[in-house]
């Protein structure tokens, strides 16, 4: 039991002690006033610490999602800036090894007694340099090569639950995300958990395209070829032609040095694809700019209930 | 002696590509360097060469992007990208965007040097092709 249930019952015997012997003074029907006036304080009081309870713990719950859903969509991205920054150092070493291996060919150190030392050294080094790198590179095939788990996906719930995530930053920077979602949509059968990271990758980069003062407008729709339409538009200040040939390009972002590794669409290009649908995009400068997933429904697995 | 191909090194780490220059040379590669994407294109406008060895994560301009500037210069040269990441994704990328091959850091230099070769291979082959096909016209 945390302190604050302890208030209720604090206000009301505070009212109490107080209200009832000034009550008694004047008269019986006072005192009757006072005590309920103290029970009516007393339940509205508990009420009201339930609700806020409640509150905080679906925000608790919330925020530990958005939490949980971010790390997956930076998983990949991390995972990728680690093999970078380590493979790199890795590729140094390894031609330095290399270098001393050929220097230890020539004249002078050829016949010197301690080469056969110095070549075993090295040979150790360079062991130990690949046996490190197949360390990143199964690190980068995790995160990147989950086979798809196939279920049930109700799209317009799975938007719904990715917008409430994003919604509360948003509205502090003043931006408006509206959702135009088809009644009856029909149940997609993909991976659900990529299939979010991919909308919420998607509503993030929506919400630091507008910056502030803008909308975001999330819509669903089923087409006539078994597929299931989502697109995110914001208006932002949009893509130039230019780069919207490369926006799905690993390492291409233009977010500023040190704040995107521009991997994030390249990820979700990938899911999709791999999820048998395709993304696409299209922007007015200056205007909006809007990303269009396109998922196949897929049947029902045999057997499946 | 067959012909030696003129390569161009590319890469921001200063040791790595001075290193891979000397390893380059002493198998009596022509080989020379530059640290950005940048002075990549200034060098290819000046002096042709046959092969570029790009790293894919540099400042300013990064290897994707040098890497369709310089076809821009000479469709001609073979780029090979060298990259601390990769994926089935990535690799797809780098070849759609007219790279030879890609090269995983760290890798030995042999396996640079197979590259450069069928890259060499390559280059040389086209030329001939269109060379002949131009006598033929």
């Amino acid at each position: 039991m945390s302190y604050r249930d302890f208030h209720p019952y604090l206000l009301s015997l505070l009212i109490l002690f107080t209200a009832v012997p000034l009550a008694f003074a004047a008269s019986g029907f006072f005192a009757l006033g006072a005590v309920m006036i103290a029970a009516i304080a007393f339940s509205h009081t508990r009420n009201l610490l339930r609700a806020t309870q409640i509150a905080e713990q679906r925000r608790r719950a919330a925020d530990e999602q958005l939490c949980r859903t971010e790390k997956l969509s930076t998983v990949d991205e991390i995972s990728a800036g680690i093999a970078h920054e380590i493979n790199n150092p890795l590729g140094i070493i390894a031609q330095e090894t290399q270098w001393i291996q050929h220097l230890l060919q020539s004249e002078p150190l050829k016949d010197a007694k301690t080469v056969g030392d110095l070549r075993d050294s090295l040979r150790e080094i360079s062991i130990q340099v690949d046996r490190c790198k197949e360390i990143v590179h199964k690190l980068l095939n995790l995160a990147r090569e989950m086979e798809p788990v196939i279920q049930g996906a109700d799209i317009n719930d799975l938007i719904k639950n990715m917008v409430a995530l994003i919604e509360r930053e948003a509205a502090t920077k003043n931006i408006r995300v509206t959702k135009l979602l088809e009644p009856d949509l029909p149940i997609v059968y993909s991976d659900p958990p990529l299939v979010r990271q991919v909308v919420l990758n998607l509503l993030i980069n929506a919400t630091h395209a507008v910056d502030k003062d803008g909308t975001i407008t999330v819509t669903t729709k089923s087409n006539e070829n078994d597929s299931v339409e989502i697109a995110v538009t914001d208006t932002g200040s949009g893509i130039s032609k230019e780069n919207l040939n490369k926006i799905f390009t690993p390492f291409f972002s233009t977010k500023p040095q040190g704040k995107g590794t521009g991997l994030g669409l390249a990820i979700c290009r990938g899911i999709i694809e791999r999820l048998g649908g395709r993304i696409s995009v299209t922007s007015d400068v200056g205007e909006s700019t809007t990303f269009t997933i396109h998922l196949p429904i897929h049947r029902e697995p045999e057997g499946a209930k | 002696m067959p012909s030696q191909p003129k390569v161009l090194i590319v890469d921001d780490e200063e040791r790595f590509r001075t290193t891979m220059c000397k390893l380059l040379t002493v198998r009596g590669l022509e080989a020379s360097t530059v640290g950005s994407g940048k002075e990549a294109l200034e060098k290819l406008r000046d002096t042709p060469h046959d092969i570029v060895v790009l790293d894919i994560r540099m400042p300013e301009m990064g290897g994707v992007q040098a890497l369709s500037e310089i076809k821009k210069i000479d469709p001609q040269i073979e780029v090979i990208i060298m990259t601390g990441y990769a994926s089935v994704d990535t690799a797809k990328e780098i070849i759609k965007l007219g790279a030879f091959d890609y090269l995983l850091k760290p890798y030995a230099i042999e396996e640079l040097i197979e590259r450069i070769d069928a890259a060499y291979d390559r280059k040389t082959e086209r030329s001939r092709l269109k060379a002949k096909s131009s006598q033929d016209s």
